[in-house]
């Protein structure tokens, strides 16, 4: 592993103004988390807190005949045991609204909630579920989405009956009361252009399968929550969301009550990723045990449970026809998937929203269409992941970019260049890219990665006899890097005060989860007001003091919640320059905030210090003080119906070029080193960004080589980090990491989102690898040792897309 | 799981009476009995012993070409050992496959016999080195010991040959000759933290292109770790070249009943004891 | 009447009396009976590193260790290595070279380090590697955390200071 070798760009920062962009800035809350100092939510204990514990369903399709509480409600310990029926107000949660917290007369899947406990201890909780006896009548199980579609496949969601036997079909009313008379979850498709037209111009045609596999997101910290009503039923909730105002709510929606008397908190979390955007069973019922019990009531899962009940990355099979020019220009590319839902829906059924942009916009293609059906079956439910359905997509695209170029017989390198995005380029879906580094991320990676004179030594060396390969492969990709508008609006709200001693307290509605925002806001800030970071105070942490955000996703809280700090920033030091003009006669425009001081922008002269020259304002007879609020929001658009429009402010490109050792005695590959560069806009804090690459790359060999949560039949069959195999220290490559800086004119400082990008291009880039390396295309994630010997050595099954229309 | 006593005894004797007394769950490391029965897949008996503070129960001592290892020797007691390290290399080279530091600070290798995983990181090497173990009880008031090899000690998954009122309290090896060959592979994409799919001890002296005193086991491919007996036979004398090799590995092809579990298919379980027993021996050809 | 066990232990350097149920964890008794909660529970099977303590000097997963079993042994916690030069030097690197991103894993990869450091003085970047091995971190690929613990050895030997940090933390 070499030390990691950085580009620092021409357009970089400008040392001689102090300034804190694109230096190597220390997270603000990294002393007190590497001294067991921070409080996560597991280390959080209310006076009179009970714990509670889920009881969740030993079947995997059964009809609930009956559950029997009367032994655990005796237990000594025990405050309150609740099934569906002691809530009939309950409502319906997740996306499609298609679940009741518990369960009612059925459950789907292994995880289903069917009763919880509220007890002194945990351990008492624990023996009180033990002593529940549930009586289920098994019903066909439905594990394999291509058999969901058959028309006599047993159906998920019937529609609940009535009391006379009959249907009670409730029109108009969510999924979980009318039931689905099939089970198609969601389809989404999108197309621009004429395929037929485009592949009649096709000089080539590839077709494609590739099938992903159910991973999660293994955050350190399990899941939990607190709830507590006060006396007057206001809902305090410590939670570990993402999304805390969309959460507040719909809490207030599912108990009926306004939105005004729900207070959400956010203690520091134990990793995110994409895992708390959406509500899930648990936190609802800790919320009806603390409302039955009138006392605080926390719930954590064990690692167990975290692995068995919280969501995965959607399984997708997937089918991908390209076609070319014999020139190698891209003609027209046809994508259809099935995605596995579950049992359930939560965001993974969404992701060909993202999917859909990769398909259409990585490269210039005139002619495309794509579809996805999501359906029902009695397997986990997905929700949202870190890259948010670009790693499936990306996986498949970017294979077939390098099946294509093979076919054509042109390198990898110079087939993508020539189909790549430009600057300024408006997609057929609506994309437009006012700054876009595809193609110098391509050359850059490519050359740093020494990609081309490696890719031709490595096929030269297929039949030498050496038992152990090298391959290179690379991967591109495009992401959202200037929020998403997914809702109608994207915005971020930011307070900011400026004290007596000029002290900032930020306060802004973006959520910190690991990922370094708020070292990156309070340096934005810092920027303008140029003042220290230790100037600084960041609040971001609780809606009753916080205002508004979307929530942590998409990769967009350094860009939107940047905005906005900067756009407080600016108000705040607009006033305070007008105050100065006003005290030295300068004119505001002559003016500006240096080592918390006013200066004379020409000279850097010092005029007044800054703190003194707020005292005099808020001590004046004008009793004033500074303080601003701000609301940024990008000037994207929510797509139409068709999933046309310019949904994000700005996009983020990267290439990853993946070198690989493959042993073809063992299949056993080894991720030797990333090569990555990447369209960052521009480097805010080099640590931060370089951290977020990082984890991300590793993330993504994870995806690649060794995560795989196996589900068979409805089993969870490794629930544990035994077999749930996350990448260890010894495992990591060495990673050299180049940042393109594009300087986006939307951006805050110049600035993308980059968050998610970093994961997302492994898996493929792997892949091309063990083809360079071997000969052998593997179309199946993962790459365990036992599925690559099984391709190199022919005993694997090929892949066939045998799904009905 | 309700327990009723927790005991610490000082001395062996002490230990083996609690034993006789009734019911025990006895544990050392703790790093086996702890996580299951937290997840209630073992039930602990009303008596939970802990074995660590038995004196003279630890240590690595060298007498009469017998190295005997304390059952409560841990797997980092065991690496930093210089006669581990120099005369039982193939013990060293699986301790440092296993698990984790942590995990090798309070494992044991007593408890990694007695918990009998097919896979079990130090059994492979055990085995190749012909370990016996100590048992002893304390039936009539004085204490009792015997010994038998490791290879008639373990019975399958999880079971062995212990009586209840029994501690396995050491592990002799007869010291190799000079000379002695040992390997270790263990088939995983991480150095440790993993289970191993198969593990494969090889031991022999060089004698002139030949192997001799061959001994080879296999971890994770039969109920037990096993050696192969038929395999060995192969190689005994021979000289090294690729015929001997695969008859060597045709024998082992037999002596080997791997299944399927969500590691590993018993049909890549049957490859891989195949290609790489033949490495290794290609590997000990040029050693 | 379940069996209680009373138990005395050194814990950072001060004698500690405790009872604990015989079934309890030293990972439960650490964080729920004492309080000291820079001890995390991250799997409870000894998989991730995120409760490592140290015992007598070795580390070990506290999920994995009987409480009862501290009984006359010394016990050290993330809250006591920080206390000590070295833990400090660690603190520093990890703040530094950005180690740090949830904080999840942090005080059990820097008990591990530490005793990384304390018995291998001049580890080199594969010992790190290897010595971290049975932690698990989801943030950071690990690359600034092996970084961080390079550096905290430099520093130990004299090499080469870790810089200041020029921004004072907050906190």
């Amino acid at each position: 592993m070499a030390e990691l070798r950085a580009k620092t760009s021409p357009q970089g920062s400008d040392p001689a103004r102090g300034s804190l962009i694109g230096k190597r800035i220390p997270k603000m809350d990294a002393p007190d988390k590497a001294s067991g100092r921070t409080r996560y939510i597991h280390d959080i204990n209310l006076p009179g807190q009970l714990h509670a514990k889920i009881l969740r369903s030993s079947e995997r399709h059964a009809k609930i005949v009956s559950i029997d509480t009367r032994a655990a409600k005796a237990l000594p310990g025990v405050h309150a045991v609740i099934t569906a029926a002691d809530v009939p107000w309950q409502r319906p949660i997740g996306v499609a609204k298609d679940h009741l917290p518990l369960k009612t007369d059925r459950v789907r899947s292994l995880r289903d909630e069917i009763a919880a406990v509220a007890a002194d201890s945990v351990e008492i909780a624990e023996e009180a579920l033990g002593l529940i006896r549930v009586d289920y009548a098994p019903l066909p199980v439905l594990t394999d989405p291509v058999a969901a579609l058959a028309p006599d496949a047993p159906r998920i969601h019937p529609a609940p009956q009535g009391a006379d036997g009959g249907p009670s079909l409730k029109p108009g009313l969510p999924v979980a009361y009318t039931g689905k008379p099939d089970n198609v979850a969601m389809v989404m498709e999108y197309a621009q252009g004429d395929v037929a037209a485009g592949e009649a111009g096709s000089a080539l045609v590839v077709e494609d399968v590739f099938r992903l596999h159910y991973v999660t997101h293994c955050c350190l910290g399990v899941s939990g929550v607190i709830a507590e009503f006060d006396p007057s039923g206001n809902l305090l909730l410590y939670s570990n969301t993402q999304v805390p105002f969309l959460h507040k709510r719909e809490f207030a929606e599912l108990l009926d009550i306004d939105p005004g008397r729900v207070r959400i908190i956010q203690p520091p979390i134990g990793g995110g990723f994409g895992s708390k955007l959406d509500i899930y069973p648990f936190e609802p019922i800790a919320i009806f045990l603390a409302k039955i019990t009138g006392r605080p009531v926390k719930l954590v899962f064990t690692r167990e449970e975290e692995f068995l009940a919280s969501p995965t990355r959607q399984p997708v099979l997937l089918k991908l026809r390209s076609g070319c020019t014999k020139d190698g220009v891209l003609t027209f590319r046809e994508v259809e998937t099935l995605h596995d839902n579950g049992a359930y829906t939560s965001w993974g059924a969404t992701t060909p929203f993202v999917m859909m942009q990769t398909v259409s916009s990585l490269y210039r293609v005139p002619h495309c269409r794509y579809r996805t059906r999501a359906v029902y079956t009695n397997n986990p439910y997905a929700g949202s992941f870190r890259g948010y359905g670009n790693l499936q997509a990306t996986f498949a695209v970017e294979a077939h970019m390098d099946r294509l170029a093979e076919a054509l017989g042109i390198d990898p390198l110079e087939f993508r260049l020539k189909n790549a995005q430009d600057p300024g380029e408006v997609t057929p879906q609506g994309m437009h890219f006012k700054t876009c580094g595809l193609k110098d991320c391509l050359r850059t990676a490519a050359e740093r990665g020494d990609f081309l004179r490696k890719h031709a030594a490595n096929r030269a060396r297929w039949s030498d006899g050496d038992p152990v390969k090298r391959g290179v492969g690379m991967a591109s990709m495009l992401h959202v890097g200037g929020g998403a508008k997914i809702y109608p609006s994207d915005g971020c709200g930011t307070i900011l005060k400026i004290d007596d001693f000029a002290h900032v307290t930020l306060i802004t509605g973006a959520s910190e989860i690991g990922q370094g925002s708020e070292t990156v806001l309070a340096q934005l800030v810092c920027e303008e007001l140029g003042l220290p970071l230790s100037a600084v105070t960041v609040v971001n942490n609780d809606t009753d003091i916080t205002p508004w955000d979307v929530g942590v996703h998409a990769s967009r809280t350094t860009f939107i919640a940047g905005n906005s700090a900067i756009g407080a920033a600016r108000k705040a030091k607009d006033k305070i320059l007008a105050l100065a003009s006003s005290k030295c006669g300068d004119a505001a425009e002559a003016l500006d905030l240096a080592e918390g001081c006013v200066v004379k922008k020409a000279t850097g002269e010092r005029v007044f210090e800054l703190a003194k020259l707020i005292r005099s304002l808020h001590f004046s007879d004008k009793a004033e003080l500074v303080m601003t609020t701000h609301y940024y929001e990008p000037p994207s658009v929510h797509q139409d119906k068709q999933f046309k429009g310019d949904v994000s402010a700005a996009y983020a490109w990267a290439t990853q070029v993946c070198e690989v050792e493959v042993d073809t005695r063992t299949g056993i590959v080894r991720l030797v080193k990333v090569t990555g560069a990447h369209d960052v806009g521009r480097v805010l804090n080099r640590l931060g960004i370089e951290g977020q690459i990082e984890g991300g790359i590793v993330m993504g060999q994870g995806y690649a080589l060794t995560e795989n949560l196996m589900v068979e039949d409805g089993w969870v069959r490794n629930p544990n980090f035994r077999d749930y195999k996350l990448v260890t220290a010894p495992e990591i490559p060495e990673i050299d990491v180049s940042f393109i800086e594009t300087m986006d004119g939307e951006g805050p400082q110049g600035a993308k989102g980059v968050g998610e990008a970093p994961a997302i291009c492994i898996a493929a880039a792997v892949a091309n690898a063990i083809y360079n390396a071997t000969g052998v295309r593997l179309t199946s994630l993962p790459f365990t040792p036992e599925r690559v010997y099984r391709a190199l050595h022919g005993a694997a099954q090929p892949l066939e897309w045998n799904v009905p229309q | 799981m309700t327990i009723e006593r927790y005991c610490a005894p000082r001395t062996l004797d002490e230990a083996l009476e609690i034993l006789r007394a009734g019911p025990v769950s006895p544990f050392a490391g703790g790093t086996d009995l702890m996580p299951q029965s937290q997840a209630g897949r073992v039930r602990l008996a009303p008596v939970l012993m802990n074995l660590r503070r038995i004196e003279g129960m630890g240590g690595i001592a060298e007498n009469d070409g017998v190295v005997r290892i304390g059952a409560l020797t841990t797997m980092t007691q065991l690496m930093d050992s210089a006669v581990v390290r120099e005369r039982l290399n193939i013990l060293w080279q699986a301790c440092d496959h296993f698990a984790s530091d942590q995990l090798r600070n309070a494992g044991t290798l007593g408890g990694n016999i007695c918990n009998a995983s097919p896979a079990g990181d130090t059994l492979v090497p055990l085995l190749v080195l012909d370990a016996r173990v100590e048992l002893a009880q304390k039936p009539n008031g004085r204490i009792e010991t015997r010994k038998l090899p490791l290879a008639e000690f373990l019975l399958g998954p999880g079971r062995t040959t212990r009586a209840p009122q029994e501690l396995l309290s050491a592990i002799e090896i007869p010291l190799p000759a000079e000379g002695f060959y040992g390997a270790f592979f263990k088939l995983g994409t991480r150095p440790a933290l993993d289970i191993s799919a198969i593990s494969i001890g090889l031991g022999a002296l060089h004698d002139d292109g030949c192997l001799r005193s061959v001994r080879i086991a296999f971890g994770a491919v039969a109920p037990t770790a096993i050696r192969a007996a038929r395999a060995e036979a192969e190689l005994e004398g021979r000289l090294l070249d690729q015929d001997v090799i695969d008859a060597a590995v045709q024998a082992a092809d037999t002596e080997i009943h791997p299944i399927s579990d969500l590691r590993a298919s018993g049909w890549y379980r049957r490859e891989m004891v195949c290609n790489m027993l033949r490495r290794m021996l290609e590997d000990a050809r040029s050693h | 009447m379940p069996a209680r066990i009373d138990i005395a232990f050194r814990l950072n350097g001060v004698g500690k009396r405790a009872s604990v149920a015989p079934e309890t964890s030293a990972l439960e008794m650490l964080r729920e009976v004492i309080g000291l909660t820079g001890t995390k529970y991250g799997c409870g099977e000894g998989e991730c590193g995120a409760c490592t303590i140290l015992v007598d000097g070795v580390t070990i997963n506290a999920c994995l260790m009987f409480a009862a079993d501290c009984d006359g042994r010394d016990v050290m916690t993330i809250e006591g290595v920080n206390a000590t030069p070295r833990g400090e030097a660690l603190r520093r690197a990890f703040v530094e070279h950005g180690a740090v991103q949830c904080g999840f894993c942090t005080p059990g990869i820097m008990v591990q380090a530490w005793h990384l450091l304390e018995s291998n003085p001049h580890a080199d970047q594969a010992t790190i590697q290897r010595g971290i091995e049975g932690n698990l971190c989801r943030c950071t690929g690990y690359k600034k955390i092996i970084e961080a613990v390079a550096a905290a050895e430099a520093v130990e030997r004299g090499q080469t200071p870790v810089e200041q940090s020029r921004e004072v933390q907050r906190g």
